[in-house]
């Protein structure tokens, strides 16, 4: 368990959000002109690293608004934690 | 608007504790983006707009919260007669939603309203749920939306030790057991 700085509702518990993955993932403008390899790696492949990653991340059980976090998967330790649109901190 | 049904019709008082279901309540979901919208609402209400995060505002018959940057929970103080929940409902239905200013959504059948009184009121809510109430009961008008035993929930600190709680029709009467089981105990 560990506590999320919600960028709309403030400090909240783990519980209340939900992961949806990596973020920062484009989606290809020309999604028909992709191989069925190249789709697949879009649509299902990602690095789920053991370190720093970027994520996206939905307060599901308060203001239902996805953001970004920056994030030690190792321990879970959040660098930060920005709005959708937003920068990324530099790595 | 439906024909208001509620589930529980109860009062139940432990000690410290008065836990009170208020129905039929006016419930209306607010969500809109622009600055315009926000003026709207305003004005059509006579209340001020709560911008920032978990705040409200209140008049003598409505309490404004807020629940996200483009979305606010309107409900009335009293108890309501269909007739007037209905022309406020038309009201904002004809200036917001018919103009594509925002969205005005009539949610008084899908949300049950619970009161929760007494000097030990957030030892009960700290029994289930995550959120952290030490300033939040000392701030009159706070919102939030959390979980209380797993279920979704929207508490306004109406007062010192005197709360709304609302919670969908579909869980109320579990929670209720909840409650009044857990409030034994306490």
């Amino acid at each position: 368990m560990f506590l999320i700085n919600c960028p709309y509702c403030g400090e909240r518990d783990q519980s209340e959000f939900s992961a949806g993955g990596e973020a920062h993932i484009m989606r290809p403008k020309q999604p028909t002109e992709l191989s069925d390899d190249q789709w697949a790696e879009f649509l299902f492949m990602r690095k789920n690293i053991k370190g720093v990653q970027f994520e996206r991340w939905n307060h599901a059980h308060g203001c239902r608004k996805w953001f970004n976090m920056v994030r030690d998967t190792s321990n879970d330790k959040i660098h930060a934690v920005y709005k959708m649109g937003e920068k990324p901190p530099s790595k | 608007m439906l024909n208001f049904n509620t589930p529980i019709i109860d009062t139940k008082e432990y000690s410290e504790i008065k836990i009170s279901e208020i129905e039929p309540i006016l419930k209306i979901n607010l969500r809109g983006k622009n600055r315009d919208f926000i003026t709207k609402i305003g004005k059509e209400l006579s209340i001020i707009t709560p911008v920032d995060q978990n705040t409200s505002s209140s008049n003598e018959k409505l309490n404004l919260l807020w629940l996200s940057p483009d979305e606010w929970f309107l409900y009335s103080n009293d108890k309501l007669d269909i007739k007037d929940a209905n022309s406020l409902e038309d009201k904002l239905f004809n200036e917001i939603s018919k103009v594509k200013l925002g969205s005005v959504t009539n949610v008084s059948d899908h949300w049950i309203m619970i009161n929760l009184k007494g000097t030990k009121i957030f030892e009960l809510l700290s029994a289930g749920c995550p959120f952290n109430f030490n300033n939040f009961k000392n701030s009159k008008g706070a919102v939030t939306q959390t979980l209380f035993n797993h279920i979704d929930v929207i508490i306004h600190n109406k007062n010192i030790n005197n709360l709304n709680l609302f919670v969908r029709r579909s869980f109320s009467s579990h929670l209720w057991s909840w409650m009044n089981d857990s409030a034994r105990f306490i």
